[in-house]
């Protein structure tokens, strides 16, 4: 996670308005930061870097609202709406992965039972010798092999793990024409002239 | 989602210093009001409110860090970023939980055991996800966490929590 860069020249016996306007300066620049390489799908930590951006300035601006007599709410709508389609896109970045490491769990816990059910088998065969008839034991073998596997369970968790990539999909394409509109409706120039930050 | 306090007496000619221990107090009060009824574990709303404000007071503490000693903030902060990151490890179970739930009316009768299972598994996840949640909060309360925040607040701020008596908004 992006760490949020330091800011100088803060001065804690002075008033509120002048410090704000400093940290948010800086906070701002970091929601930008990554301007390029957003706009590739790819990019996960990138963008859940700018989704941290967006959150950090969000909560600036309802903590340091109170110090500038111009309305912030209108911006904090629009930042709001940043941060949560980058967290719906962060979501679906996470759940990949899960549901993969879910199937790979399925796996494992189906190779556990069946090897108890193959090692129960031979263990009874130790115990008792071969059974007198062949056909049957096999039978009862094979259902309790059945039994231990979980293959039922794969095609929901394929079809989740499609369903999530084509959400993501979608989230991205709504999040660049937004990234573009933030860019075109002069955003930071906007937020920048309404706190009094002189770039 | 519950809303924010309002934090008495901040001004817009405050100093950086005092809206820090204002703002950090109600945020902290805010949080702690939920810890009941998280332990209860009889609504998860309980959990997400004090996550919420959690991430509050994270928030205002990354604000007005400039405010405080940066050894001492960083202490004070880890143990704000533990109650967060605990309550949220239990809380994406909650919505992962509910997610899925709602999701499988959608799903053709093969899905749905994959998603049962999923569903049986995060709920597994999330009953030992309790056990952490109380571990912490008894460790708090035996190192008099509470306590020593306020007085720490207080202590570099001037901002007395008791004076500043932080209450709900009217209504909640």
């Amino acid at each position: 996670m992006a760490k949020p860069r330091p800011v100088r020249g803060v001065k804690p016996g002075a008033r509120l308005a002048p410090n704000a306007r400093r940290i948010l300066a800086v906070r701002i620049d970091e929601v930008f930061e990554h301007d390029r390489a957003v706009r590739d799908p790819a990019h996960v930590t990138e963008l859940h870097d700018t989704r941290i951006c967006f959150k950090r300035l969000r909560y600036l601006l309802e903590i340091f609202g109170i110090a500038f007599r111009a309305d912030l709410e209108p911006f904090l709508e629009e930042v709001k709406a940043m941060q949560d389609l980058l967290g719906d896109i962060h979501d679906r970045d996470v759940q990949v992965p899960m549901l993969e490491e879910h199937l790979r769990w399925l796996e494992d816990r189906e190779a556990d039972a069946m090897q108890a059910v193959v090692a129960g088998a031979a263990a009874r065969r130790r115990r008792a010798g071969p059974p007198v008839d062949e056909e049957a034991a096999f039978r009862r073998f094979r259902a309790r092999l059945d039994g231990a596997r979980r293959g039922d369970e794969r095609p929901g968790v394929l079809a989740l793990i499609a369903r999530r990539r084509r959400e993501r999909d979608e989230l991205y394409a709504r999040f660049l024409v937004e990234w573009e509109g933030l860019h075109e409706s002069r955003f930071r120039e906007r937020l920048e002239a309404a706190v009094g930050i002189r770039r | 989602m519950a809303r924010a306090w309002d934090v008495h007496g901040l001004r817009r000619d405050a100093r950086f210093r005092d809206a820090a221990g204002r703002v950090i107090l109600t945020r902290w009060r805010e949080m702690m009001s939920f810890r009941d009824g998280t332990l209860r574990g009889e609504d998860i709303e309980e959990l997400h409110a004090m996550r919420v404000s959690s991430r509050r007071l994270r928030a205002a503490m990354d604000a007005f860090a400039p405010a405080f000693p940066p050894k001492s903030f960083r202490r004070h902060l880890r143990v704000v970023k533990e109650v967060t990151d605990t309550l949220g490890d239990a809380r994406d179970l909650d919505v992962s939980i509910e997610g899925l739930e709602r999701l499988l009316p959608q799903m053709t009768p093969d899905e749905r055991p994959g998603i049962e299972g999923l569903i049986e598994r995060y709920r597994e996840e999330r009953r030992a996800e309790d056990a952490h949640i109380h571990a912490l909060f008894a460790r708090l309360e035996e190192e008099g966490f509470a306590a020593a925040f306020e007085r720490w607040i207080r202590s570099h701020t001037g901002v007395d929590v008791a004076r500043l008596a932080p209450s709900p908004p009217e209504g909640d």
